[in-house]
């Protein structure tokens, strides 16, 4: 009987081919960065990265708007963070716990929201930022990322929370608990590990986001790296290797970051399409 | 915060103590109210300028006064249909699209099968595989277009060097390379995610009824398709639709690398709404496109429920 398995070693081969496929260009990322003038234009590709040149990361932090870029991002993802956080884990609760009229509208509506390319919202947006004098402004930004992850933290949340039994939080009302108190005391402390994830998921989306920055920011020293760092693309002044160094340090953070939260972002993402 | 104490204190007042414990739920107001704050605000956010995205579509607006508006009635339709550029960016959105969910799922799937058994190091592979789609999607169009540069960049470097040099090396800026460009580099981004959604849905096929499937000397390919297929189609279902939503919506990227160029080969729905409001000003037009992209959404998610209910019944009987 003849049957067709995939030996080990065919197997490690195949990941192997996979992972280089998969790590290649942020590897290369990373190899421009650390390369002379003269290699990079020259006969050959160098292939391994000059670790002598490294001091070329603390020279892109020092002066220009590298610093001034970064720091600017960091605000916007703490901001998104800690305010979809905030409007999520009340609205996560209210999903998972509840029933109450609307709850299925609400369901569908937050589903929908989740649907809808952001970039088709960013004409409107844009006209409702200007009446509202947010345009150039961080606060503006941190305010419609929060909007556009707002529904994916609090389907996280909701999963988390439908994993508590109920008897916990009985015993807790039966003590005399508050609604709020026994959400604050008894789910919160259960559901931490998620709610790191929901909070490295939003950090990120504002870490990254680029279609509304680039829209609604034209002042340079209000532009997060995202920008900042695009506006390279076509720009003949700027060294590459500068890009590639600024590059590095924009992506890097987003990946480790997600490395550590990899389990629950695919969770979440794929829960809220299934239950919505 | 405040005024779900407040409430809680009314209902002391008004509710006796034996009527508080039999409904620990507090009262009936109370799931309003821990939703209230999100809901305003998505509506705020959301709702209220989709129905301003609406009300400009009807309009003729400029980017330079938005709060001017003339109302043209459906002038904008009509004018963005009987265009044949809005007819191509139509089909090259479709293109991208379809190309994407099938090149990501075949891909994706591919990798999650080969990753789905023991060997050493598996952890490891598992984490590094998702790397591009954690990477920032501005970053990977920089680099991209790094790799991709005409002279110097390692893919034409490469492609001579094994003979298959495009003439003169100009990738992105060629009308019949950059869209597989874009494509490849796209695919490249979201394999990942479907990957590992997958390899996670793997662990659910049953390996003992895989093994004596197998046993019974049947096939590889039979006993996927009987074993690990409908246990896996579902997931497959929805990462379809998730990678049909996200590939619509994909700005950064394709507005980064070509800007839809060259001559609109790479002008999708969304980057065509992009230039017609920031570069033309003319928000009404872009307004009108972008009804268009969000009637197709819906229409994705609306056929999308209906063959997963479908293909529920088939599976009950």
């Amino acid at each position: 009987m003849r049957r067709i398995t995939l030996g080990t070693t065919a197997r490690v081969i195949g990941v192997l081919i996979v992972l280089g496929v998969a790590v290649f260009p942020l590897y290369w990322m990373f190899v421009t960065s650390l390369t002379s003038n003269g290699n990079l234009f020259g006969k050959g590709a160098q292939l391994l990265p000059d670790l002598t040149r490294i001091g070329e990361y603390a020279d892109a932090l020092v002066g220009g708007n590298v610093p001034i870029w970064l720091l600017n991002s960091l605000v916007i993802a703490a901001g998104t963070c800690v305010l979809s956080v905030g409007l999520g884990i009340p609205l996560g609760y209210a999903l998972s716990r509840f029933s109450f009229r609307g709850k299925a509208f609400a369901g569908v509506g937050l589903f929908l929201t989740q649907m809808l390319p952001e970039a088709l919202l960013v004409v409107p947006l844009f006209a409702l930022f200007r009446q509202l004098h947010l345009l150039n402004s961080l606060g503006g930004l941190i305010l419609v990322d929060t909007a556009f992850v707002l529904p994916i933290v609090a389907f996280i949340l909701r999963g988390a929370i439908d994993g508590i039994p109920r008897e916990l939080e009985e015993a807790a009302r039966v003590d005399g608990c508050r609604p709020f108190s026994v959400l604050m005391r008894v789910n919160l402390p259960l559901i931490a590990p998620t709610v790191a994830a929901a909070a490295v998921i939003s950090f990120f989306s504002g870490w990254n986001e680029y279609v509304f920055a680039v829209t609604f920011i034209s002042d340079p020293t209000m532009q997060p790296t995202s920008v900042g760092v695009s506006g390279f693309i076509g720009e003949l002044t700027t060294p590459l290797q500068t890009v590639m160094t600024v590059s590095v340090m924009y992506t890097l953070p987003a990946v480790v970051f997600y490395l550590f939260a990899q389990k629950y972002v695919v969770s979440g993402m794929t829960a809220g399409a299934v239950k919505g | 915060m405040t005024s779900v104490l407040k409430d809680e204190a009314l209902d002391t007042v008004k509710v006796p103590i034996a009527r508080r414990a039999r409904s620990p739920l507090g009262s009936k107001w109370t799931p309003y109210l821990f939703m209230a704050p999100a809901a305003l605000y998505l509506l705020f956010f959301q709702g209220y300028p989709l129905l301003r995205e609406l009300w400009l579509s009807f309009t003729k607006t400029s980017l330079l006064n938005p709060t001017d508006n003339v109302w043209v009635g459906v002038d904008n339709f009509a004018k963005i249909f009987s265009s044949p550029d809005f007819q191509h960016t139509l089909l090259t959105t479709l293109i991208y699209v379809v190309i994407v969910v099938v090149g990501t799922l075949a891909a994706g799937l591919g990798v999650a099968l080969l990753m789905n058994g023991n060997f050493r190091g598996r952890g490891i592979a598992r984490a590094l595989i998702a790397i591009p789609w954690a990477a920032p999607a501005v970053a990977v169009a920089l680099i991209a277009t790094w790799m991709l540069n005409s002279q110097y960049g390692i893919v034409n470097r490469f492609l001579n060097a094994v003979g298959l040099g495009v003439h003169g090396g100009s990738i992105l800026d060629s009308t019949a390379y950059a869209l597989p460009a874009i494509l490849v580099t796209t695919i490249w981004e979201l394999f990942p995610f479907v990957a590992v959604v997958l390899l996670s849905a793997l662990q659910s096929v049953p390996k003992d009824v895989q093994e004596s499937a197998m046993m019974d000397g049947a096939g590889v390919l039979w006993s996927f398709r009987v074993v690990t297929w409908p246990v896996i189609r579902p997931t497959i279902g929805l990462l379809a639709l998730l990678m049909t939503i996200w590939s619509i919506r994909r700005f950064e990227l394709i507005w980064l690398m070509t800007q839809g160029g060259p001559i609109g080969a790479t002008n999708t729905l969304v980057i065509d709404l992009y230039s017609r409001a920031f570069q033309l000003n003319d928000l009404g037009t872009a307004a009108a496109v972008g009804m268009v992209g969000v009637v197709i959404s819906l229409f994705v998610v609306t056929a999308n429920n209906f063959i997963s209910r479908r293909a529920e019944k088939e599976n009950m009987r």
